[in-house]
């Protein structure tokens, strides 16, 4: 009777630790998962995102295994002694390059390696960096519409091209915004901004504002190009992670793709 | 007076590298030195086509050496390298030939005379070669300098640790 007693305790208790381990690779599972989508959506290459994941896993004391695309993230977790694994499948909501998490992130893996940090402070630290803002909209406005003038600049132009550059750019990124605030496709955002920027640009050029008005117009719109995309892209076919190389380099051409129709709409209109 | 011109190209290219470092949302205390990254890599792609060396190796050069020096860079401001290397290399994209070859594609779709539409073409593969040629250089310059780099680093890491552990 005793031991029966014993045993069945001992059991229980066995039991009992093996719910928690569970338990525990689902929490660190998620919080993975997380991580690695809340990288791949601001702008990391895969073998950075790879990277930051396994490293953060280790600190943890767990292996993994992953599968990265694009548009979605497999992980399968495991302990290192136990039997018990645990593997879901996360998708990667678009959200826009912010390099902050990207540095954040970074940050956070090397205190999970050197000091040890707990699920719970990783946690907590996601919800910071969540929550950090954005530059104030009226100067990333003029910082942007600056970048315009600049290279209205390296082409060549002179002070009247680069303050239509100015005009330019700020327009077509207010339009931007505005359209990924109404939930409008990306393609159709850039092409909107594309549109006012060219049009504005090539008003100018209608009436003869500035000695060469062309370079105001070529480079009005080149606060559009997706170098994010297309550098990633380089950067994964160069790490062997072809499809994903492949898939950055399409979705770059898209946007180049848009921007030179809303160019063409803008023209079509201007030499009606 | 040439001197000058590159130098004024390499202080816009500057500014143009901080404008997307402020659309990219880089932390704070990154942005003085993705100025100085923006202007050094346009410096060293102006003077190099000043010597009459072709646009692509120009700008293969220029991003190199960014790529370069964003790893020392990450070390001081503690942030990753491609929150440097990205935003000061943009400048150099070639966003103007493949608004050339946009539009020369779709000038193709409207030409009638053979002339006339063999010119267009001739024009229109050049620009997305050079395009082509110019993004794939800025790839591999900056991706080169973090793959040869990336061993190291983690060597490196693992020999601080077992330091660590042994004192």
């Amino acid at each position: 009777m005793k031991h029966l007693l014993l045993y069945s305790l001992t059991n229980r208790t066995e039991l009992l630790k093996m719910k928690r381990l569970k338990e525990d690779s689902q929490l660190v599972g998620n919080v993975l998962l997380e991580i690695g989508s809340m990288l791949m959506s601001s702008g990391a290459s895969t073998h950075r995102t790879r990277l930051t994941m396994e490293r953060i896993a280790k600190g943890l004391g767990y292996g993994i295994e992953l599968l990265i695309t694009q548009r979605a993230l497999m992980l399968t977790i495991t302990e290192k002694d136990q039997q018990h694994f645990f593997s879901r499948l996360k998708r990667i909501s678009p959200h826009g390059v912010n390099f902050r998490i990207v540095s954040g992130i970074s940050h956070l893996s090397w205190n999970v390696r050197e000091e040890n940090w707990s699920v719970a402070q990783i946690t907590e630290e996601l919800h910071r960096l969540k929550s950090l803002p954005h530059y104030p909209r009226l100067v990333v406005l003029g910082l942007v519409g600056l970048a315009g003038a600049a290279f209205c600049n390296i082409f060549g132009g002179g002070a009247i091209e680069m303050t239509v550059a100015f005009v330019a750019t700020v327009a077509g990124l207010f339009i931007r915004q505005e359209a990924m605030k109404k939930k409008f496709n990306p393609y159709l955002c850039v092409f909107f901004a594309a549109f006012t920027a060219t049009l504005i640009a090539g008003l100018a050029e209608h009436f003869q504002i500035g000695k060469e008005p062309d370079k105001a117009l070529a480079t009005s719109v080149l606060f559009l190009v997706p170098g994010i995309p297309l550098i990633n892209s380089v950067t994964d076919l160069m790490d062997g992670n072809i499809q994903n190389g492949m898939v950055r380099a399409m979705n770059g051409l898209m946007i180049a793709f848009s921007i030179a129709m809303g160019l063409f709409a803008a023209k079509m209109i201007l030499n009606f | 007076m040439i001197l000058l011109d590159i130098l004024s190209k390499s202080f816009w290219a500057g500014i143009a590298a901080i404008g997307f470092a402020i659309l990219f949302n880089v932390p704070r205390r990154t942005i003085f030195s993705i100025w100085g990254l923006g202007a050094l890599g346009g410096l060293i792609k102006f003077s190099a086509m000043y010597f009459e060396i072709g646009i692509v190796l120009a700008s293969f050069m220029g991003a190199t050496v960014i790529g370069i020096i964003s790893i020392k860079m990450a070390h001081l401001r503690k942030s990753p390298p491609l929150v440097f290397s990205i935003p000061s290399v943009i400048p150099m994209v070639p966003g103007f030939f493949a608004y050339k070859m946009m539009l020369g594609l779709i000038a193709l779709t409207s030409i009638e005379n053979t002339d006339a539409y063999l010119q267009t073409l001739i024009e229109t593969v050049n620009n997305g070669a050079k395009m082509m040629f110019i993004l794939i250089s800025l790839g591999i310059g900056v991706a080169i300098p973090m793959l040869l780099t990336r061993k190291e680093s983690i060597k490196k890491s693992k020999f601080n640790k077992t330091k660590k552990v042994v004192a």
